[in-house]
């Protein structure tokens, strides 16, 4: 399987995931639970809707805040998590509201903000 | 937001500010912008211009001579911001590959001073949220940036207004280029907000110019006739604009130096001969 941090991965919010069945994503979300396995977590998006993200590997550290996840649209709508970031917020909490307005731009107007180039690179 | 002269703030051209919180107006997004000047109008303007761009445009941008476009925008100072993925200390560089999810990582190689100690040759981490700031370079083919700034982000906000900065300043540029008048226009970096009633123009406006201030300089630079445009010509052509409106953008262009008076008050030349 390709390396998915090769290949373009659209930013979605979760009403995105059932139409990208099987596409590499990246899906920014606020940590809402986690499993006691630590093998799953739910995130919920700029608007408020979950999303649930299966891990590789359980979790090995304490995780909470705004987790930037990149992977695999799963057929049950779930993403495959192959590589997550926590958004710093030290400074200043992050806007998950805005960056969800934010996506509904980039959605609207993709030739000013194109996912891939459309050719071999 | 813009300003009424729908000109951008000068604060555009400025380059590797420090994360500046939220604030749309004040990041340096950068589009054209120059102090003030309208005299110049060559082409070579706009790669003065720092854009903010995904890697994909970057890799999708096309190479003639020494300019890169993107869908005919020429672009040469770039911004990006993406995580980093992976960094590489040699003696003279640091190879980074920096990673915003629209394409593979772009490799941004930073040059090191290594005359200085310490300071600005710290690595950054993979894993951090950077902000780049560089030209773009293409060889063999293959695509990169040589940075001259990279900074950690400290407030993530300011990715999501790098995001609607990209959008923006991508399609005010080509929307400027497709607006282009066939004369060629001074300088042609739109305003967004001042379009209405052009008499006779048909040119954009000019940076640092009202939009009647703007019309006036336009016609009496395309005029070819030796002794000018007469202000009797300027009413007959800008209809919408009554004399005493007229007279007074003339005396302004006048008095800042864009044209000058030949064979009598009436009569006026640009300073700036096609």
């Amino acid at each position: 399987m390709a390396d998915v941090h090769e290949v373009p991965r659209p930013r979605i919010a979760t009403g995105h995931l059932a139409q990208r069945i099987g596409q590499p994503v990246c899906f920014v979300g606020r940590v809402e639970k986690i499993h006691p396995t630590g093998k799953l977590l739910v995130l919920s998006d700029g608007e408020g809707k979950h999303a649930t993200v299966e891990l590789s590997e359980p979790l090995d550290e304490e995780i909470s805040g705004v987790l930037e996840v990149v992977g695999r649209v799963t057929n049950q709508a779930t993403i495959m998590c192959m590589s997550y970031v926590q958004f710093r917020e030290d400074k200043s909490p992050f806007d998950l509201e805005l960056y969800n307005e934010a996506l509904k731009i980039i959605h609207e107007f993709p030739e000013y903000f194109p996912f891939g180039t459309g050719k071999n690179n | 937001m813009w300003s009424g002269h729908g000109t951008f703030d000068s604060g555009y051209g400025s380059v590797g500010s420090s994360g500046s919180a939220g604030g749309y107006t004040q990041s340096p997004g950068g589009f054209a912008s120059l102090a003030g000047t309208q005299a110049e109008k060559k082409q070579r303007i706009r790669s003065q211009n720092i854009v903010p761009c995904t890697v994909s445009q970057l890799l999708a941008a096309e190479q003639v001579d020494e300019t890169f476009r993107i869908h005919d925008v020429e672009i040469s100072q770039v911004t990006v911001m993406g995580i980093i993925r992976h960094a590489e200390k040699a003696p003279t560089n640091i190879l980074y590959k920096v990673d915003d999810m629209t394409a593979a990582p772009m490799d941004v190689r930073q040059w090191v001073d290594t005359d200085e100690a310490g300071g600005e040759n710290v690595v950054v981490p993979p894993g951090t949220y950077v902000k780049v700031a560089g030209h773009l370079r293409s060889f063999q083919n293959k695509k990169s940036l040589v940075a001259f700034k990279i900074m950690p982000l400290e407030n993530m906000n300011e990715f999501t207004t790098h995001i609607l900065e990209i959008v923006n300043a991508h399609m005010i540029l080509r929307k400027n280029l497709m607006s282009a008048s066939r004369v060629p226009p001074p300088f042609s970096s739109g305003g967004m907000g001042e379009m209405g009633g052009y008499g006779g123009g048909g040119s954009l406006p000019v940076i640092g110019l009202t939009a009647h201030q703007s019309q006036v300089l336009n016609l009496i630079k395309n005029c070819p006739v030796p002794e000018g445009m007469s202000l009797q010509e300027l009413k007959l052509q800008l209809h919408n604009m009554s004399m005493s409106t007229i007279k007074q953008a003339v005396e302004f262009l006048s008095s800042e130096g864009h044209i000058y008076s030949t064979v009598d008050d009436d009569h006026y030349k640009s300073t700036d001969a096609e």
